[in-house]
C-alpha cells in the first residue's frame, strides 16, 4: 500500500516539471551534452568534417586542375622521398623550436616578477605587459620588418653610434629575423601560463626550504621550478605549435632562406595548384608535431619524477 | 547615465545586479547593430563592382571616370601576387566582377570556362583601342565579342642604381642579375610568370621552345644559379622599390613601374634596355561568368581604357597603354625616354613577347621555380 502511495505522489508531482525538463531532471549526463551542444556543434563543423576532408584529399593526387579521387599514399610517399619537404620540415622545427625557448627563457623573468615580487595591480602589470599585443599580429610583424631592416631602427642606431659602418644584413631576410619576430610576437602566450603557475605557488613552501637551509638557487630549483612546469609545458605547446605552420613571418621577414613549411604548403593551395599535396603536408605536419609533443611530455614526466 | 555612473552605482549597491546587466546587455546590442548602421550610411562598398588585379593597380588615379559615375566611390578590390595565384583562387570559388591577367595566361584563362566574353560595343572607349593589341593569340569569342580587353603593355626588365651598378663600359645585359660581384645586392619579381620567362631569355632559349625538355633544364639551371645571390624575392614592389631607393639592393627585375617611380624620387635609378631583348607583355580585363555586376564590370574596364587613366599609365607608371589618344599628350622623345611608342608592336616584337603556354607546363614551371626558390 505505502509502496503504490508513494509511487502515485510521484506521479502526480512529476506531470508539472514537464517531459523536458524531467528528462533533464533524471540523467545527469543528457545535462551535460546539453550544455555541450553548441561547442560540439562548432567542433563538428569547424574541426572534425574540416579535418575528414583535409586526411581525404590528401589522399589524392592532382591531375591538370582536378582531383583525381582514387585513394593513394603517393605524396606521403613524395613527403618522405623528395628531400625538399624533409629539409623545409625540420627548418620549421628549428626555427620555432628555437624560438619557444628563446620566449619561455625570455618571459619566464617576467612572470617571476609579478607573481613574486608585485603586490599591488599586479592585474595592471599583467595588462601592460600584453599591451603590445593587443595590435595586429601582421602589424607586429611589419614593425619588425622597420626595426630589422636595412636602415632599420637597430641598424641606423648602431650606426649613428659609430660601432658598425655599413648596415648589417643578416638582420632581415633571414633566420634570425624570423626567430626574433616570431619570439617576440608570441610572448603574451608564455607569460601568461607563466604567470598563472608561479602564482599558485604556495610561499610557505619557499619559506619552508629557507628554514632548512636552501639558498636561493637550490631553493628556486627544488620548488619554484618543478612548481612551475606545468606552466613551462603550456607555454611551450602554446608557441611552438603555432609558429612551426606560421606562414606570415617567414613570408614577410624570411627571405629566400627562410622559408617554413607554412610557406610551402601555401604555395601548393596557390601558384603550384596542388591541392592534395597541400593537404598532405599539412596532414605530415600536424603527425609530426603530435609526435614531437608526445616526446617531450615524456622527457618533462620523466625530469618532474627526477626533481621529486 | 553614463558607464562610470553606472559602475559607481553598482559598486555604491545603488543599482541592482539585474539593472546593470540590463544596461549591459542594451549596450551590447548597440555596439553590435552599430557597423550595419554606419555601412548603410557610408554609399555602400557593396554597390561596387569588384576588380582582382595585381599590386599598385588599386589606387584612385586609374578609376577617375568610374568615381564620377559613382559618388566618388572606387571599386572594390582585391589583389594577387602572380595570375597563376589568382586563378588558382577563382578556380576555389572566388567571384569577383573584372580580373586583370596577361596575354601569356589568356588563353588557359578562358579554357577554364570561368570568364564571359566582352561586347565592345558596351566600351565608350573601345574606338580608341589600338587593334595590335586587341589581336592576341586566343583573343576572339565568337560574334565579334572578345575574352580580354587589352588595358596595358610595357616591359619586364631589370631596375638597377646607376650609381651603384659599374658596367664597366659594357652594354646593359640580363648577366647583371647573374653578377657574383653583387651578390646578396640583387632582387626579383617572386612570379614565375615573369622571372621563367626572363630564365629563358638570360639561357638563350626561344620562346617557341620554352615547353621542351632541354629548355627546361637550361632555364632551371640559370634559375639556380641565380637564387644563392638574390636578397629576396617578392610579389611586392614597395618592397623592391624600398631597397633599390635604400642601397639595401643594387639591381632588381621589376616592371618599368618602379624605375619610373623611383626617378620620379630622384633616386638616381635607370630602366635597363639589355642586349638580349626584355621581356614584353600585353595584359587586360575579364569580366567572371558570374559576374555580381555587369554593368559595373563594363564601367570598370571604361574607366581603365579611358584617356585619363592613360596618362597616368604612361605618365607615372611607364606603362604602354591600350588607348591610342592617351599618347598624343606625350611627345616622341619622352616615349621613348620609357620605351615605348605609339605602335606597341615597335616596344613589343623588339624585346621577347611572352607567348601562352599549355596549362601542364604552366603547374609544372610554378612547381619548379617554387622549389628552386626554397633552395633546391
Amino acid at each position: 500500500m505505502t509502496e503504490t502511495s508513494s509511487s502515485s505522489t510521484k506521479a502526480q508531482r512529476s506531470p508539472g516539471r514537464g517531459g523536458l525538463s524531467g528528462l533533464l531532471h533524471r540523467h545527469e549526463n543528457l545535462r551535460g551534452f546539453l550544455l555541450m551542444t553548441p561547442t560540439l556543434l562548432v567542433m563538428g563543423v569547424g574541426i572534425i568534417a574540416p579535418f575528414f576532408i583535409l586526411v581525404t584529399m590528401s589522399l589524392w593526387t592532382r591531375q591538370g586542375f582536378d582531383f583525381d579521387t582514387t585513394l593513394t599514399m603517393a605524396n606521403y610517399a613524395r613527403t618522405w622521398n623528395e628531400p625538399i619537404y624533409g629539409a623545409l620540415l625540420s627548418r620549421s622545427f628549428w626555427i620555432s623550436g628555437i624560438a619557444t625557448v628563446a620566449t619561455v627563457i625570455l618571459c619566464y623573468p617576467m612572470a617571476y616578477f609579478v607573481a613574486f615580487h608585485v603586490h599591488r595591480n599586479k592585474m595592471m602589470w599583467i595588462i601592460l605587459m600584453t599591451l603590445p599585443f593587443w595590435t595586429s599580429y601582421l602589424l607586429r610583424v611589419f614593425a619588425w620588418k622597420v626595426i630589422l631592416g636595412y636602415e632599420g631602427v637597430i641598424n641606423s642606431g648602431l650606426m649613428a653610434v659609430g660601432l658598425i659602418e655599413a648596415p648589417l644584413e643578416f638582420l632581415l631576410y633571414s633566420q634570425e629575423a624570423v626567430i626574433i619576430t616570431l619570439a617576440h610576437a608570441w610572448a603574451a602566450f608564455a607569460i601568461l601560463p607563466l604567470y598563472v603557475s608561479l602564482e599558485k605557488i604556495d610561499k610557505s613552501l619557499l619559506e619552508a626550504a629557507t628554514d632548512l637551509g636552501d639558498g636561493p638557487v637550490a631553493r628556486f630549483m627544488r620548488i619554484t621550478l618543478p612548481l612551475s612546469l606545468p606552466g613551462v609545458i603550456a607555454a611551450c605547446f602554446l608557441i611552438f605549435i603555432p609558429t612551426t605552420g606560421d606562414y606570415i613571418t617567414p613570408a614577410l621577414l624570411g627571405g629566400p632562406d627562410g622559408a617554413m613549411i607554412g610557406n610551402f604548403i601555401q604555395l601548393q593551395f596557390g601558384p603550384v595548384n596542388n591541392w592534395p599535396m597541400g593537404a598532405t603536408l599539412s596532414m605530415v605536419l600536424m603527425m609530426w608535431i603530435s609526435l614531437i609533443a608526445l616526446v617531450f611530455l615524456f622527457i618533462t614526466r620523466l625530469a618532474r619524477e627526477k626533481i621529486a | 547615465m553614463d558607464i562610470v555612473d553606472q559602475l559607481g552605482a553598482v559598486r555604491e549597491g545603488k543599482m541592482s545586479r539585474r539593472a546593470f546587466t540590463r544596461s549591459l546587455l542594451a549596450s551590447g546590442v548597440a555596439i553590435a547593430t552599430l557597423p550595419a548602421g554606419a555601412r548603410r550610411a557610408m554609399a555602400a562598398p557593396e554597390d561596387q563592382g569588384t576588380y582582382f588585379t595585381w599590386g599598385g593597380y588599386d589606387i584612385p588615379e586609374l578609376f577617375g571616370p568610374y568615381m564620377a559615375n559613382n559618388n566618388g566611390e572606387m571599386p572594390n578590390f582585391a589583389v594577387f601576387g602572380g595570375s597563376e595565384e589568382a586563378l588558382t583562387k577563382m578556380r576555389g570559388g572566388f567571384v569577383v566582377d573584372v580580373s586583370h591577367p596577361c596575354n601569356q595566361a589568356m588563353p588557359r584563362w578562358v579554357a577554364t570556362g570561368l570568364f564571359q566574353p566582352i561586347d565592345p560595343s558596351r566600351l565608350g572607349n573601345w574606338p580608341d583601342v589600338i587593334p595590335a593589341l586587341v589581336d592576341l593569340e586566343g583573343n576572339d569569342a565568337e560574334g565579334g565579342s572578345i575574352w580580354m580587353a587589352p588595358f596595358d603593355w610595357g616591359q619586364t626588365s631589370i631596375t638597377y642604381r646607376t650609381d651603384l651598378v659599374d658596367l664597366e663600359g659594357k652594354e646593359e645585359s640580363w648577366d647583371i642579375l647573374w653578377d657574383p660581384k653583387y651578390s646578396g645586392k640583387l632582387g626579383s619579381l617572386g612570379s614565375g610568370a615573369d622571372a621563367w620567362w626572363v630564365g629563358a631569355i638570360k639561357a638563350g632559349v626561344d620562346f617557341k621552345d620554352i615547353d621542351t625538355p632541354e629548355a627546361f633544364e637550361k632555364i632551371a639551371a640559370v634559375m639556380r644559379e641565380q637564387r644563392p645571390l638574390m636578397r629576396t624575392y617578392t610579389d611586392d614592389n614597395t618592397t623592391l622599390e624600398q631597397a633599390l631607393s635604400s642601397g639595401e639592393m643594387v639591381a632588381s627585375m621589376t616592371w618599368a613601374s618602379s624605375a619610373v617611380q623611383l626617378q620620379a624620387e630622384g633616386v638616381p635609378v635607370k630602366f635597363a634596355k639589355p642586349k638580349e631583348g626584355a621581356l614584353t607583355w600585353v595584359c587586360g580585363l575579364m569580366i567572371h561568368k558570374d559576374a555580381p555586376k555587369v554593368d559595373k564590370a563594363y564601367e570598370i574596364i571604361d574607366s581603365l581604357l579611358s584617356v585619363e587613366t592613360g596618362h597616368f599609365m604612361i605618365n607615372d607608371y611607364g606603362y604602354g597603354h591600350s588607348n591610342i589618344k592617351a599618347f598624343d599628350a606625350f611627345d616622341a622623345a619622352k616615349l621613348d625616354s620609357l620605351g615605348l611608342s605609339k605602335t606597341p608592336s615597335e616596344v613589343l616584337s623588339a624585346g621577347h613577347f611572352q607567348v601562352p603556354q599549355t596549362q601542364e607546363w604552366e603547374t609544372k614551371m610554378n612547381e619548379t621555380f617554387e622549389q628552386i626558390k626554397a633552395g633546391f
